[in-house]
């Protein structure tokens, strides 16, 4: 990395002797460089940041902070960042750009939608975004809905908090699977699934290093030995995409044992019966042949998950990306269930807020319950007659389906996508890059809302400078039972700004109202979030946090939210809609088994999507200190294979996949910690030094090699685990 | 005098790296040296199953630090309190401490052409406030004071923590 860089960003930050003791000023707000949301202590010096530390009082982190959260300055005043708006001066991906003013930025935005309101309607604008370090979940959603049009999500919402909220819902009621409702601070036995929380959110393994150290049992789900898995009672090293089944065999021991909470099961579950029926099919040698866990281990996990409590499962990432994912998650969902671990401390507990507060996603959904016409608008959303289970009316997450969206634009199906509102490196985060690049590129009106120049900037008409949580007022309300105020510790730089500010900047020129409630720019915004408390933001300032007593086990006074107020391990909604009620297991297709002729020519399964503690998703590339953690992708290959291939440490490795054509390359990482069958690439990779457009995200983006089409299922996901693929060496080593 | 050092327990690190950032936070260095660096060990098997440990390796404040005896310009002392610092304003660069030390704990710094190495945070600790690496650290697995009692607690943490897993 370039030391010039480090350097430059360091003048702005002076040795602080003593810290916590001489600075001028010490602003108490919330990080959000991953979700986590750690309290901290942001140290300024005239005005300046000079360190970023853990704030002691607050509940969450407890005075401690990640990587990520320490370099958070180096993000800010990063001398590549976005300080201006710039409109595109030469063809899309050329890299020619002309800086010009607000005004002009958001009067051409205006008129563009205008046009478009008029002769295509709302659904032809769309806004997607990611996990960025700024307020752009609240600013994009309120954007695009306000301008009439549901088409406004997350961008991975089929493969990434979509699955699971799905299957959870429509299980008991609620969602429980995240770092903030798998209650490891109280638990006497936490499972980690298919998740590596000291790499990805530092927070919430340090609650399960806690819960280790006062005697909790671990158990980690994971193809990989992962630091955490190196700590675990017991590691379950899965084949990747087979987690359903293994959660399907843990059950079959479960009930068949006789372990599950017969009480609670009795009182409160509906469908045991089926379930227990259809378990049966999933005897665990059959699925310890299917997973390549050993038998007895699925039987001693089941075991010690059905009689410790109580017990914790915290499912991420890696299950939503499997073939069928969503009953991959109803597997886990019953298996909490079963054991009478749904919302009891320790367990797997809902989320509940101060009385009188919504949270964003609460509120929005709310508004959307209440609108006239809502339900046949959201009927309308991408994705909604294929998945509407993740799109339609009834989601818990209300976001179009990623791919389908991209193809909408490339073939006008059902309705063509005009103007795209795009708040996050979506080429490089999405499966199948070409087929993403080309939608870029053709869509009518691209409007890229970023920090930093990136390859799916490059192809924009406008960018737009966003101001990052260091620079915006903002609530954290993503806690298990509390909010706290994220109050901006500086000014923006340059000229970027509060994404609300955008949003109610563009609203006055459209001619159109902001939607949720009532609010004329992005101050009376927040104020207004909180009307119901009786508070302003500058009262929830003075708070650390504002947290409310956690009920547990409310469904004793309220039934459980869901259509029959039961637990339905038999899923009405689900034969509703024409699914499976019970959950079950798919053969990852292809692959080993699925397709063996196919795996003779792709020997080795692929898993991907792995992360280090530096990045989140794409982001953090270009800052020093993240940087030198993690230099280059890497490839993660059991010796053995390695051997056979003649491929070294460090070698660069070609990868192949049946899915698309080409190759992306990555650097060996020979670890025993991976089966010998199964290789891992990192996700997102791309290198902000190399030159645009596409700062070589081509030669190592693992999505690229990966398809887009969506998984015939309830949700429609990617599928990012559980594929083939073949390696060999890079010539150039 | 009491001797004061680090006391790091690899049992409970889990890689992270926040005391690696936490360092170049305080210290203000560049990408380059890391005065503080997680070294993972594994994994590799034993006994029937795979081990794997992070051990966050810095300097030692040797007892008889062979670093201090090859500097040529005599710029490394051991305080009496054990800890091994060295003076930047004498250092030439020439390396010779980097050579000697066993750890790979002297760092050479491109920008100022200098070596430099954990510091215990001297600036901090001689004050009574604990060390950077020590307060970002998740998992309690760096501790600082004096050597003795720490080892004598540690003990007593560590024998605490097995029983509770049988
Ligand atoms: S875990 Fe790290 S990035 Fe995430 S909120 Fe905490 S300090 Fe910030
Ligand atoms: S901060 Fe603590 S847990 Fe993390 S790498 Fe350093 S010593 Fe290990």
């Amino acid at each position: 990395m370039a030391i010039e860089l480090d350097a430059l960003l360091r003048q702005q930050m002076e040795p602080t002797g003593l810290y916590g003791q001489a600075e001028a000023e010490v602003v108490r707000t919330v990080c959000q460089s991953c979700h986590c949301g750690c309290g901290v202590l942001v140290h300024l010096r005239e005005g300046r940041i000079i360190k970023i530390e853990g704030n002691p009082e607050h509940p969450l982190n407890e005075g401690i902070i990640c990587p990520k959260g320490m370099t958070s300055w180096q993000v800010v005043y990063h001398p590549d960042r976005l300080k201006y708006p710039l409109k595109r001066a030469g063809a899309r991906g050329e890299n020619r750009w002309q800086r010009i003013s607000w005004d002009e930025a958001l009067d051409t935005i205006a008129e563009k939608l205008k046009d478009i309101l008029k002769t295509d309607g709302p659904m032809a604008i769309a806004g997607t975004f990611g996990g960025k370090p700024t307020r752009i979940r609240n600013a994009m959603h309120s954007l695009i809905n306000s301008l009439g049009s549901p088409n406004s999500g997350y961008s991975d919402a089929s493969f990434c908090w979509g699955p699971y909220p799905v299957a959870e819902v429509n299980t008991y009621g609620g969602y429980t699977f995240t770092e903030m409702n798998a209650d490891a601070r109280n638990s006497n036995c936490i499972i980690v699934w298919g998740g590596n929380p000291t790499q990805s959110h530092p927070t919430y393994g340090r609650l399960i290093s806690n819960a280790r150290a006062r005697g909790a049992k671990l158990v980690v789900v994971d193809p990989r030995f992962t630091a955490i898995a190196s700590k675990a009672d017991v590691w379950l090293q899965v084949r990747p995409g087979t987690d359903a089944a293994l959660a399907l065999g843990m059950l079959n021991v479960i009930i068949n044992e006789g372990l599950y909470d017969k009480e609670f099961v009795d009182r409160w579950c509906l469908g045991f019966e089926e379930l227990k029926e259809r378990v049966q099919q999933y005897p665990v040698e059959k699925v310890a042949e299917i997973t390549w866990v050993p038998a007895e281990d699925i039987v001693r996990v089941a075991r010690m998950y059905a009689s410790t409590r109580p017990a914790t499962i915290y499912a991420r990432v890696a299950v939503e990306t499997h073939l069928d994912s969503t009953q991959g998650m109803r597997a886990l969902a019953c298996l909490v269930a079963v054991t009478g671990n749904i919302d009891v401390k320790g367990g797997n507990v809902f989320s509940v807020y101060p009385r009188g507060f919504y949270s964003f996603h609460g509120q929005r959904r709310k508004w959307w319950r209440e609108k006239a016409n809502g339900d046949a608008e959201q009927e309308q959303r991408l994705g909604a007659r294929e998945f509407p289970l993740l799109c339609g009316p009834n989601s818990p997450i209300g976001s179009p389906h990623p791919t389908t969206m991209v193809r909408s634009v490339l073939t006008g199906k059902p309705y063509p996508i005009k103007a795209w509102f795009v708040a996050n490196n979506l080429l490089l985060c999405l499966p199948n890059s070409s087929e993403v690049y080309q939608a870029l590129k053709k869509v009518d009106f691209l409007v890229v809302w970023e920090l930093f120049m990136t390859p799916t900037a490059q192809l924009a008409d406008i960018i737009l400078p966003a101001a990052h949580w260091l620079e915006t007022n903002n609530i954290m309300d993503a806690y298990s039972n509390y909010i706290a105020a994220r109050p901006r510790a500086i000014e923006p730089v340059g000229e970027a700004w509060d994404e609300m500010k955008i949003v109610f900047e563009i609203l006055d020129r459209v001619g159109k109202e902001f939607c949720y409630f009532p609010a004329r720019n992005a101050d009376e915004y927040d104020d207004n979030r909180l009307k119901g408390l009786g508070m302003t933001f500058n009262d929830l300032k003075e708070m650390t946090v504002l947290s409310a007593p956690i009920p547990y086990k409310r469904y004793e006074q309220e039934g459980f939210q869901t259509p029959s107020g039961k637990v339905e391990l038999y899923s009405g909604t689900f034969e509703k809609y024409g699914y499976d009620p019970l959950p079950h297991y798919v053969e990852p297709k292809p692959g080993p088994v699925s397709t063996p002729e196919l795996a003779r020519d792709y020997p080795l399964v692929l898993t991907t999507g792995a992360i280090r503690v530096s990045y989140m998703h794409s982001e953090g590339r270009a800052i020093p200190w993240l940087r030198e953690l993690a230099p280059d992708p890497e490839i993660e290959i059991h010796p053995d294979t390695a051997a056979q291939l003649g491929i070294r440490q460090g070698d660069w490795v070609w990868i192949e996949t049946p899915n698309v054509d080409g190759r992306i390359k990555q650097k060996a990482r020979l670890t025993s910690g991976i089966d010998s069958r199964v290789v891992c690439c990192e996700a997102h990779w791309w290198f902000p030094e190399k030159p645009a457009p596409d700062y070589g995200h081509w030669e190592v983006n693992i999505n690229k090699m990966l398809s887009g089409d969506p998984t015939p299922t309830e949700t429609g996901t990617i599928v990012l685990r559980g594929l083939l693929c073949r390696i060999y060496k890079a010539e150039e080593n | 005098m009491t001797q004061r050092n680090l006391l790091i327990d690899s049992e409970l690190c889990v890689g992270c790296q926040a005391c690696e950032i936490a360092c170049k936070q305080e210290h203000n260095l560049p990408v380059g040296p890391r005065w503080i660096r997680v070294v993972q060990v594994g994994p590799r098997p034993a006994g029937g199953r795979l081990v794997m440990s992070f051990h966050p390796t810095r300097c030692m404040n040797c007892g008889k630090p062979p670093c201090v005896d090859a500097c040529p310009e005599g710029a490394i002392t051991k305080r009496a309190d054990g800890n091994v610092l060295i003076n930047e304003a004498l250092c030439t660069g020439c390396m010779a401490c980097i050579e000697a030390c066993p750890f790979d704990a002297p760092q050479f710094n491109q920008e100022t052409n200098t070596v430099g190495m954990c510091t215990l945070c001297a600036h901090r600790t001689d004050y009574g406030l604990m060390p950077a690496c020590s307060l970002a650290c998740p998992t309690g697995a760096i501790q600082f004071g004096e050597i003795n009692s720490l080892i004598e607690k540690k003990r007593a943490e560590r024998a605490a923590r097995t029983l509770s897993r049988i």
